[in-house]
């Protein structure tokens, strides 16, 4: 299944859930009034009438009232948690008291974990998410985010000391494929969705201790506890099921992914076996987990791991999956083990295995589908490309990206003007005036090693400093926005890899600071926004070739390729209002209906088996805006 | 009946008092990030310091004073930062930092002055690089610094509106938290003026 594919099936899924959560809903609402009937009854009874007499005896209208307040309860507990997670995955790391670690630590085991997850996010074409260190001594991880501009990954102390660098790749591994597969945008939902559901147990269990305490008509209070306990445990009994029928069988697929991505099955079953074999195993003590507990690399709390409520299949199970030759040991962390792999701490590379990447078949149609097939996944040789842009990147860069101050210089240097010319110098000046202390100086200082970097390599050290950025404050975000726009505006024109560096950088620092935007797609039919998909490939053709008729050829690639007839409009200079009003209407896409649309912009593209700067830029910038993440290995 | 809708609303209210703790947790929880950051930073210079002064001494063998005094105030700043870094925000921790950090800075700015009366020093290779970095770790000490005030301020802010304010002493939010301030020294780069009055 793809990626286009796995966000539908995401969305999909909701519509699932809103159904179980309505029959949960009846379930709660049947059990409050029979509970509610038979304590009325019950204090009939008292007073000398029978059962029926008493309920006869209330008004029907009763009913009604108690069962819309029981919603109006349930909605106002729902609303709640939807408003405490709008904030994105972060509130959900913040929530099991996580600590950020900083991209510029100097901790050796949280180095080396960061260098891990920034391979993996580069490999899939997507900013780097901020990492979470949750201060818990059980082997466990979770990835939370309604997007890749929000995501986060949280991995316990435990994690940190217990696993090998191969081990916690294919942790980090399995989490990714979460984050590109959508699963973590509906467990994020979820939370919320049963809050609603679990409270009315909350309330019960409070109202029988109140009870418990009261001399006089204590019982009535007890017994009305008793009932919403009950009831409260009919709504958890939903909630867990609701919880295993969307993410057991994600938990398996994540494996398999994991498995493929890293091309060296060992790796996570290994982690699997640590978790067997450690004493704590993956279980978390802080009670907010419990409410995660479906977002966990492993089972976060000791239910039983057979039953169809458990959020995960059992451990040998998973195991079996992965290596189904497995001898049923589990592993036990070794100090030896340990020690040998800390001498090659915080490397950078891994065993990377080249074997087995496909070679392209070599017309454009066909390369076009394999860059659209290539969204939104993790590759063995995604990573090796990935790996070696990293290692190919100067020193003074990669520091520069990883430190938030640093990170600001390196976004202005790399929007200041190729020439050194008036228009730099001008740019230069207004920095110096705008910016803070000493970052004009930085900046001139970065300029030589960003000039000679390509754009493909500056737009991946754009992902590399999103996270750095995220520890910005408030006010510092906002003149850091304030001056990439008063640089990008200096020379009174825009630039396509101006545009293309605001739009990314926008995109994901928007959802970290402003809240993660939730586009609904709703427009399944591209032929709906033929004229839009039209200026789009009419911007891209216009700066694929310089000859008039070549540019109309990949025009007319592209057209034929999404079956429209509008016919080629060449632009002169690159629009960058145009491009962003098309883009907007084109975001409305739902996700089946974006692979048409990419592969016709990869065949325009291709079409003179080219792909120059300004075509590479583009589409990256066409493919971040669409929330599709492009891998870097397209370009080997 | 009307004992219902007091229920929900009631349900309302208690959900938005969570609310309101919740928030002052992640925004407390946002400044101690921060804080950890000028760690990450105060670190690094704290590191820089004697190899400074070791470089310094081959070329400045009388200064011992001079050079023994910047060495003290480092210690006692980093000191101050592990006893911050344990309860940020705390007002105590915090002006201890502070002031200690601006000794340091008073401290390396005389180290400054004397080492004008040295060129050759000046123009030492090692030292330059020195100086260079320790430079630029001033400034992202102040960066940063500003971020944690920024964020401070925020939770500060949150802390004192209405209605967080009725409910934060309960919640264990009853203080403000304290933001950190010290002279940036660009000590090392900086021309002193010297006033012959």
């Amino acid at each position: 299944m793809n990626f286009f594919q796995a966000q539908d099936n995401a969305r999909r899924k909701t519509w699932m859930l809103a159904l179980l959560f309505g029959a949960a809903v009846i379930t709660l609402l049947l059990l409050t009034n029979v509970f509610i009937a038979i304590a009325f009854g019950w204090a009939g009874m008292q007073t000398g009438m029978t059962f029926s007499q008493t309920l006869a005896q209330v008004p029907v209208d009763s009913w009604i009232w108690i069962s819309l307040g029981v919603i109006g309860v349930i909605g106002v507990a729902s609303l709640y948690k939807f408003l405490s997670i709008s904030g994105g995955g972060k509130t959900i790391a913040e929530a099991l008291g996580g600590t950020l670690i900083h991209q510029n630590t100097q901790d050796m085991k949280q180095r080396r974990l960061l260098n891990v997850v920034e391979e993996m996010a580069l490999a899939a074409g997507m900013p780097v998410p901020p990492v979470y260190l949750i201060p818990e001594p059980s082997i466990n991880a979770f990835a939370a985010g309604f997007s890749t501009d929000d995501a986060v990954i949280g991995i316990n102390q435990g994690t940190l000391d217990q696993l090998s660098r191969s081990e916690l790749q294919g942790v980090v591994a399995h989490e990714f494929s979460h984050i590109l597969n959508g699963d973590t945008h509906i467990n994020l939902r979820l939370i919320a969705i049963l809050h609603g559901i679990l409270f009315v147990g909350m309330i019960g269990y409070g109202l029988l201790r109140a009870g418990g305490y009261s001399r006089r008509n204590g019982l009535p209070i007890v017994v009305a506890g008793i009932g919403l306990l009950i009831i409260g445990y009919g709504g958890t009994f939903f909630g867990n099921l609701i919880k295993a029928a969307v993410s057991r069988q994600r938990e398996y697929l994540a494996d398999a992914s994991a498995v493929q991505f890293t091309r060296d099955p060992s790796s996570i079953a290994d982690a699997l076996k640590k978790i067997g074999g450690f004493s704590m195993s993956s279980h978390m003590t802080n009670p907010a987990a419990e409410q995660a507990s479906h977002m966990f690399f492993g089972a976060a709390a000791q239910k039983f791991s057979t039953s169809l409520l458990a959020t995960h299949p059992p451990l040998d199970q998973r195991i079996l999956a992965i290596e189904p030759g497995w001898d049923g040991q589990f592993l036990q962390n070794s100090p030896a083990a340990m020690t040998a792999d800390q001498r090659s701490h915080a490397e950078r590379s891994n065993r990377a295995e080249t074997a087995g990447v496909t070679q392209l078949a070599d017309g454009p149609e066909n390369k076009a589908q394999g860059i659209v097939d290539q969204v939104g996944t993790l590759s063995a040789a995604g990573l090796t490309a990935a790996q070696n842009m990293i290692s190919n990147n100067p020193e003074q860069l990669t520091q520069a990206a990883h430190d938030p101050f640093e990170a600001r210089a390196l976004i202005y240097a790399m929007l200041i003007n190729k020439e050194q010319d008036h228009s730099s110098e001008q740019q230069l000046a207004l920095l110096g005036e705008q910016a803070e202390a000493g970052v004009a100086p930085h900046v001139t200082r970065l300029l030589p090693a960003v000039r000679n970097s390509s754009s493909e390599h500056l737009l991946m050290l754009v992902e590399m400093s999103v996270p750095a950025l995220k520890e910005l404050s408030f006010s510092q975000y906002k003149t850091f926005t304030a001056n990439t726009a008063a640089l990008i505006t200096a020379d009174k024109r825009v630039e396509i890899f101006e545009w293309v560096i605001h739009r990314v950088l926008t995109k994901h620092l928007h959802a970290h600071f402003e809240g993660p935007q939730n586009i609904h797609g709703r427009v399944g039919n591209i032929n709906k926004l033929a004229d839009d998909a039209a200026k789009l490939l009419s911007i891209l053709a216009s700066h694929s070739h310089e000859d008039t008729n070549e540019q109309l050829r990949a025009y007319n690639a592209g057209a034929a390729e999404l079956g429209i007839r509008k016919p080629y409009s060449k632009q002169d200079s690159f629009d960058y209002q145009r491009m962003n009003d098309t883009l907007v209407k084109l975001r409305k896409l739902k996700p089946l209906a974006k692979p048409a649309l990419l592969k016709a912009c990869a065949t325009c593209v291709l079409a003179d088996s080219r792909v120059n700067a300004a075509e590479g830029a583009l589409l990256q910038g066409i493919a971040a805006t669409l929330d599709c993440p492009l891998p870097p290995s397209i370009y080997s | 009946m009307e004992l219902i809708i007091l229920l929900v609303i009631i349900a309302a209210l208690a959900f938005w008092v969570v609310a309101i703790y919740n928030k002052l947790v992640a925004l407390k929880n946002r400044y101690e990030n921060g804080f950890a950051q000028i760690e990450v930073q105060l670190k690094r210079r704290y590191d820089l310091i004697p190899n400074l002064v070791e470089t310094a001494k081959a070329y400045m063998s009388h200064e011992r004073e001079t050079l023994e005094a910047v060495i003290n105030a480092r210690n006692q700043a980093m000191a101050g930062l592990q006893a911050a870094a344990a309860d940020p925000g705390n007002a105590a921790a915090m002006k201890e930092l502070g002031s200690a950090e601006g000794m340091l800075g008073s401290a390396l700015g005389r180290l400054n002055v004397v080492m004008e009366a040295y060129p050759d020093l000046k123009a030492n290779q090692n030292m330059m690089q020195l100086s260079e970095e320790l430079t630029t770790t001033e400034n992202k000490v102040a960066f940063s610094r500003q971020a944690y005030n920024d964020q401070v301020t925020e939770y500060n802010s949150y802390r004192q509106s209405f209605p967080p304010v009725v409910f934060a002493g309960m919640f264990g939010h009853g203080t403000d938290a304290e933001l950190l301030e010290f002279a940036d020294s660009a000590a090392i780069q900086a021309a002193p003026s010297v006033s012959f009055n």
